[in-house]
């Protein structure tokens, strides 16, 4: 409620700059502080805490199914370890973008605007971290959801930033029907939403097949897809990287990746139900993610276009380690996945901010243009390189655990790793070595530093991420956050997943020394392409299913009122008919005939398709 | 005036559901919320106001009309007994004897919720209308008449009484738009009158029917709507509703009127057309087929659902050619219709209840949509959505309610459409699964419409050779945060408000509650076979 209540007294009394940035900050420092003293609570007890209230609850039939003769909403929170964990780690993101965004936003628009969406925002998200309800889930996502949208379209008076912010709007609106339509489809069959009440009736009810559970389970996983920016659903966060303020985009992407991994985890109990092949689909669907995802970061000069990706693609390994977890019954490590994810967020949100203050310093958002970083902004530098170092490394606990390195999936999920880390280190290298060149009114030498208040918030959040990393790595954090005993893995396979990472190291840095410039020229000419492929998809689509439809409407609205326009002229002039026919005492049933008959003629005639 | 005609009132037997209830009541509360718009709508239109000299005075009667009005409906909403099934705050004279007509009156849950969406919609409509200059007395004169005619149809329990209000309410809006629109006014005008005139003469046709298929000697609800039938005369007279409720909601392809209407028509008419009296097409579809008719409904629903996805589709592909802001807006305000029949043609007891909910959330989200473009089109100067851009920063509270409204329309949860959506989907996948995909990816295009709508008017950069503009005023700001406050309490508090951690509701019973008195009677004819009574 912290974030709440600030976002009210924001809403209702706040105007500046300043106090905006102080009650959001409060907010969620209070927030912090709260899911802090419960993770302390849960560390006495192995139980969670559940508090529950009705939002609503009404009759609907007093006859057939009892479970459906009733419906209610109950705000049901539950905060068990993971829950508490995620809370912290969202609140810490949050609270380190806003405290670099005090400093790196002050030209931002309406700073008002702004901290009372990120405090709505993290309400949102926390309470989806908490529900058990799956109505009330929807209701949080959805409100974080519309909240993303509106902080990525923050830049009112931009061009660029309003056509991108499209995307943000509809591409997660869609998943998001998704993931209301899966929930639609469990209440239509079970008559319940309550995931702890769903679970054990998931194989006993009557006439529900496995069919409708797969349809659910698939539905479910593309909502929570969606959001976690899984590829190919990943452009409303790609687009956005660019044009929206950096430090929502920062945000955005850390806070919905650990929202939407914990998500996933919730109610893998459910999709895992529903059969093998389902299973089987959404593993594989996990897998191409986590290589498409960084796989496209080679392609393209953006910094923090290419962070975005390497971040989905990590999400996909948590995500599909997740998945693998709850494939196999005996298997126990389904929580690694979310450990990853979770060392991973502030990773990325670091990676996002130090990305930034170079591009603001640089006046530029190719890494062609960029260089010299690492004497003329050594401290964002190293920001970027440890953020980097942490989103590489974040997922080998988590493969050590949980994936055999000779399996299909081991050497995908590899695949994924390596690329990640090429992505990451070539951001650093992009920005951090070589010259800084001189452009059209840029003067290098004019490149500073970022101020000194806003440097500690991505080596903090990037701190953070390391810790969480290192934790991930060690069995006992995994007992804390799932409840469960777990063995731990062979100090050679964390080698081995962290020498994955140092190969895609060693070849960046090889790369970059042999030739920056050819690097970068490789990968712009990629990126030219890829946009080229996209841009002709999108017009190819337009010409062949957008221009037709649009015409088709158009015909169609066009035909309605020619038509009713000629009904009206036909029925007009049938009137002035029977007047005149009235004058001269005709017998009134001849009269009516006579006038049925003419207004069919009249409509048949000038109805338009039969005359022309 | 109102307090004094209540003040002669005795009590009512609900009991007091929350603190404050039964403090004033009245065995008149339905003829008040008909009959003293007409009244006071007379003595208005009687009243001498030499050279526009009382136009401000015409104005605030009009507003403390409607004020006291919803007064008056707070008052009844308060002391709605929602465990009940049967109708409340029953009126019954005997009117016509030789044809059966009897003035009777009387609300059910639905009834009541959409009582309260007319007052609010109806004190918006005045406070919209605070800027129209020319005929002031005459103006809301006929604005005070729609709203009894709107609210007289929403009360009739009476076949014969609500084909008169239904009917009725036609003329004065018609004569609104004739007398105060914009330039394609007649058009406007010809279609109004043309297809509610069919959709008048549909319900005419069906109440016949029944009536005489009954051999019935009675038009009341009670009597003609449980006559039974033949299963051919059934079909027959759910056509004919269907085309009465489709002219009127409007539905895909009875929509002709509803470009110009909204387009064309002053802002407070089109938000009173849009709010309330457009969603008398749904509620006449609960009350005389669904409720009335499971085994016409059942046979019918697919065509129903097929009208409710082909008016979304077509409502947000429209919208996006638009080049005419309020036709935007006004295709726009099609779409919660179109969510409203899906819920009712599922036919389940919960997409019912979504539906009837969604009468309520989306009145509102229309009248905000409607009225929103009306008031950004008169701020911008211009209506033309191709020289409108970047009006966001330069009219921040017009852009804010416009985005309310936007969401409202897509069921953005902690509006009051959350809720209803939920419940329309929840119910309706078992039934109509194809549908309910249909409709969800129909939702998706109205979100993409909705955005490339908000963003090609609202953000980027300003366009220079735009006219100047300026935000919304005071009174444009209160009817529009009216009925976007309207829409956050429902959303945050369908349930009402309680005490924490009490049973306790503090102030409102929660419209949910209210509405769903008498629901389950609704209802329970679609509810699923019991396993446990099946062999």
């Amino acid at each position: 409620m912290a974030p709440l209540a600030a976002f009210v007294l924001a809403a209702t009394s706040v105007r500046t700059r300043r106090s905006a940035a102080n009650m959001a900050m409060l907010g969620a420092v209070v927030a912090l502080l709260t899911s802090m003293l419960t993770a302390w609570g849960l560390t006495k007890r192995s139980t969670p805490f559940i508090d529950t209230h009705p939002y609503f609850n009404i009759s609907v039939a007093f006859s057939g199914p009892t479970n459906f003769q009733g419906f209610g909403i109950d705000i049901i929170l539950r905060v068990d370890h993971l829950s508490a964990i995620a809370m912290v780690v969202v609140e810490l993101c949050v609270i380190g973008v806003l405290g670099w965004h005090r400093v790196m936003g002050r030209a931002e628009p309406g700073p008002a605007r702004f901290y009372a969406l990120v405090s709505v925002f993290l309400f949102g998200a926390l309470g989806a971290l908490v529900s058990r309800d799956l109505a009330e889930l929807f209701a949080f996502w959805g409100l974080a959801g519309g909240t993303t949208y509106l902080l990525l379209a923050h830049r009112w008076s931009s061009n660029d930033a309003s056509r991108t912010a499209r995307v943000a709007l509809a591409l997660p609106f869609l998943t998001d029907v998704c993931l209301l339509c899966g929930v639609a489809v469990l209440y239509s069959r079970y008559g319940v939403q309550d995931l702890n009440g769903l679970q054990p009736i998931l194989h006993t009810t009557l006439g529900t097949g496995p069919k409708a559970l797969a349809v659910a389970s698939v539905l479910l996983f593309v909502g929570v897809a969606g959001r976690m920016a899984l590829w190919p659903l990943q452009s409303w966060i790609t687009r956005t990287s660019v044009t929206s303020p950096p430090a929502a985009s920062a945000m955005v992407q850390a806070v919905w990746s650990v929202v939407a991994i914990v998500v996933l985890y919730r109610l893998m109990p459910v999709i895992s139900a529903s059969s093998a092949q389902t299973m089987r689909g959404l593993l594989y669907a996990c897998g191409a993610a986590a290589v498409a995802g960084p796989l496209l970061a080679l392609f393209g000069n953006e910094p923090r276009r290419v962070i975005a990706l390497a971040g989905t693609g990590t999400a996909a390994i948590g995500a599909a380690i997740v998945v693998r977890g709850f494939q196999d019954p005996g298997f126990t490590f389904a929580v690694a996945g979310v450990a990853c994810v979770l060392a991973a967020a502030p990773a990325r949100a670091a990676a996002v901010m130090a990305a930034s203050a170079f591009a603001a310093a640089m006046r530029t958002d190719d890494m062609a243009e960029m260089g010299d970083g690492w004497r003329r902004m050594r401290a964002s530098s190293s920001a970027l390189l440890v953020a980097g170092v942490v989103l590489a490394l974040s997922a080998s606990g988590a493969l050590a655990y949980a994936v055999e390195s000779q399996s299909r999936l081991g050497f995908a999920l590899g695949e994924a790793v390596l690329l990640v880390s090429i992505a990451v280190l070539r951001v650093f290298m992009g920005v951090a070595t070589g010259p800084l060149r001189r452009r059209r009114a840029f003067e290098p030498d004019r490149v500073r530093e970022a101020p000194t208040e806003a440097l500690g918030w991505p080596y903090w959040l990037a701190f953070g991420g390391a810790v969480l990393a290192v934790a991930s790595l060690v069995s006992g954090w995994m007992g804390f956050l799932d409840g469960q005993r777990h063995a731990a893995a062979a100090p050679r396979a964390f080698g081995l997943w962290a020498g994955v990472s140092a190969i895609g190291f060693v070849a960046v840095w090889i790369a970059f020394r042999v030739s920056k410039d050819g690097a970068l020229r490789a990968s712009g000419a990629l990126g030219d392409w890829l946009d080229s492929v996209v841009s002709s998809v999108i017009e190819t689509l337009g010409r062949r299913i957008d221009a037709p439809t649009a015409a088709a409407v158009a015909r169609v609205g066009e035909w309605i009122y020619a038509g009713d326009s000629n009904l009206g002229r036909a029925a007009t002039t049938s009137g002035r008919l029977a007047l005149v026919l009235a004058r001269v005492h005709a017998s009134a049933p001849a009269l009516l005939i006579l006038v049925a008959a003419l207004l069919a003629l009249a409509v048949a005639l000038l109805t338009p398709g039969l005359y022309r | 005036m109102i307090l004094s005609l209540a003040a002669i009132a005795q009590a009512t037997p609900s009991p007091a559901s929350v603190p404050g209830a039964n403090v004033f009541t009245s065995p008149l509360l339905l003829s008040l919320v008909i009959w003293v718009p007409v009244v006071v709508g007379v003595a208005v239109a009687t009243m001498p106001n030499p050279r526009g000299r009382y136009d401000v005075l015409m104005k605030q009667i009009a507003f403390f009309t409607n004020l006291g009005l919803l007064f008056v409906l707070w008052i009844a909403y308060n002391q709605f007994a929602t465990f009940l099934p049967t109708m409340q705050f029953e009126e019954k004279v005997t009117w016509l004897p030789a044809i059966g007509a009897v003035y009777h009156l009387g609300v059910d849950g639905t009834g009541m919720t959409m009582l309260i969406l007319s007052g609010l919609v109806g004190l918006a409509s005045v406070l919209a209308s605070w800027g129209v200059r020319e005929r002031v007395r005459s103006y809301f004169c006929l604005l005070l008449l729609t709203q009894a005619c709107v609210n007289g149809a929403i009360v009739a329990h009476d076949m014969f009484v609500l084909l008169l209000f239904w009917g009725a309410s036609v003329i004065p809006i018609a004569l609104l738009v004739l007398g105060w629109g914009g330039a394609r006014r007649e058009s406007a005008v010809w279609r109004l009158v043309g297809y509610w005139g069919l959709g008048t003469g549909s319900l005419l046709v069906a109440t016949m029917i029944v009536y005489a298929a009954s051999g019935s000697t009675s038009f009341d609800m009670d009597v003609l709507l449980k006559a039974g039938l033949a299963p051919r005369v059934q079909l027959a007279v759910a056509a004919a509703l269907i085309v009465a409720a489709a002219t009127r909601l409007p539905l895909f392809p009875f929509h002709g009127w509803a470009r110009d209407v909204y387009a064309d028509a002053p802002p407070g008419v089109a938000l009173i057309v849009a709010g309330s009296a457009s969603r008398l097409g749904a509620y006449l579809l609960v009350r005389a087929l669904i409720a009335a008719d499971p085994d016409a409904s059942r046979l019918l629903s697919p065509i129903l659902a097929g009208l409710a996805v082909l008016t979304m589709v077509f409502a947000a592909l429209a919208a996006v050619r638009a080049v005419d802001l309020r036709a935007a807006g006004g295709y726009l305000a099609m779409v919660p219709g179109g969510l409203t029949v899906f819920g009712l043609a599922a036919l389940t007891p919960l997409s019912i209840a979504g539906s009837i909910l969604s009468l309520f959330s989306g009145g509102l989200a229309a009248a905000l949509i409607v009225g929103g473009c009306a008031t950004l089109s008169e701020r911008a100067q211009t209506r033309s959505v191709q020289l409108l851009r970047g009006l966001a920063p330069r009219m921040p509270v017009l852009s804010w309610l416009l985005v309310i409204a936007a969401l409202g329309l897509i069921g953005v949860p902690l509006l009051a459409s959350y809720p209803a959506e939920a419940m329309i989907f929840f119910g309706s996948f078992r039934s109509q699964p194809a549908g309910s995909f249909a409709v969800a990816l129909a939702l998706v295009l109205v979100a993409a419409v909705v955005a490339v709508v908000l963003h090609r008017i609202l953000l980027g950069s300003p366009n220079p050779d735009a006219p100047a503009v300026s935000d919304a005023s005071l009174g444009e700001a209160w009817y529009l945060g009216l009925l976007a406050g309207a829409l956050l309490w429902v959303g945050l508090f369908p349930g009402g408000p309680k005490l924490p951690g009490t049973e306790q509701v503090v102030f409102d019973p929660g419209l949910l509650n209210v509405m769903s008195a008498g629901l389950t009677d609704i209802a329970s004819a679609y509810a699923g076979p019991n396993p446990a009574s099946s062999p």
